[in-house]
């Protein structure tokens, strides 16, 4: 029933995830104030017609961050908070702060210069995946297996010139049965999961890898809450590897996709994601 | 209503198409984001950005 509650939603496009959250909103009889990421401008004051809640849709971690800012310093919660989004944008810092809450976690050593990158590499050990520090759907990711392949990747990728390009983050490739798991989480519960398949070494469902309904077997669901809070909790997306040694978390997603996942699983993400924007709001 | 692909100039229907939607040409493939409503109006999408992810 609408009693005038304003659900914000910062975004930069409408891909189906986006398009199901305004038709869950809708719904709900809520009022949906939209802010478009290309031309939101920001002043100190608040302004006078603040939504309730803002839940953040931005693909951009830049403007995610500064808008979540914005909308915190204006008193208005969003979802996922500022921070959670500083932190599980970065996967260095997401890294430590798995590690630091004793969440299982591939092997990682991280070198800030094109000189050192190849020491942390083999202090990995081959196979061994490089990753950038921030970004995701798989873009500028490479699996080295030897000296030469590291050498290589990490020539090209300093010659990008941005400082960011010479931050390499090395992790140690989870050998695993074709396929790694996604299990997202809303609040305090792990509302689906899947597979996701690949030919290939990368399963970013972005990167057209098969996916699959996954059972929420109690390790699944007790790692992935313990991850999603390591970040401080919210709505993510927790990505696990199948080790030898049981499941480990590799990344934690802070705007997640749910596309696919919802079409494996048949659930309801989008209105998860606005019931619980909507308890936040209320609050 | 229809608008043209400013890309291939293919007929393309607004159907239930929302602002900002963003899909590909039926006939070119181009990544297209709605831009208007009344009148439906289409421009080429975004382009991918580095810090661009989950």
């Amino acid at each position: 029933m609408s009693d005038g509650f304003r659900l914000g939603i910062f975004l930069t496009i409408v891909r189906p995830e986006e398009k199901a959250l305004l038709a869950a909103a809708q719904e709900r009889g809520l009022e949906v104030v939209r802010y478009d990421d290309r031309d939101t401008t920001f002043a100190l004051e608040p302004p006078s017609d603040l939504p309730d809640v803002l839940v953040n849709r931005s693909v951009s971690h830049t403007r995610s961050v500064y808008a979540t800012r914005y909308f915190a310093h204006y008193g208005v919660p969003t979802v996922n908070e500022p921070e959670v989004l500083e932190l599980a944008g970065d996967k260095i810092r997401t890294s430590m702060r798995l590690y630091a809450r004793g969440v299982p976690t591939p092997r990682t050593v991280v070198a800030l210069s094109p000189e050192a990158a190849p020491r942390a590499v083999e202090a990995v050990g081959y196979p061994a995946v490089l990753k950038p520090a921030v970004g995701s759907w798989g873009r500028l990711m490479a699996k080295v297996d030897s000296a030469e392949s590291a050498e290589q990747v990490i020539e090209h990728k300093s010659a990008l010139g941005a400082p960011i390009h010479s931050v390499f983050y090395a992790q140690e490739y989870v050998t695993k049965p074709g396929r790694d798991l996604r299990a997202f989480v809303v609040g305090d519960e792990v509302v689906a999961a899947m597979y996701r398949r690949s030919e290939g070494w990368r399963t970013n469902a972005a990167r057209g890898g098969s996916v699959e309904a996954a059972p929420l077997t109690p390790e699944l669901t007790e790692l992935s809450l313990r991850a999603a809070a390591a970040v401080g909790g919210g709505v993510l997306a927790v990505d696990l590897m199948e080790s030898s040694g049981g499941l480990v978390v590799h990344e934690v997603n802070p705007t997640p996709e749910f596309k696919a996942l919802a079409g494996a699983t048949g659930a309801d993400i989008a209105g998860r994601i606005v019931d619980y924007a909507e308890r936040i709001g209320r609050q | 209503m229809t608008t043209q692909c400013p890309e291939c100039e293919a007929a393309v229907e607004s159907r239930t198409m929302v602002l900002g939607e963003v899909f590909p040409c039926p006939d070119c493939g181009t990544e297209l984001e709605v831009t208007g409503k009344e009148p439906f109006r289409i421009e080429p999408a975004p382009k991918e950005a580095e810090d661009w992810g989950e």
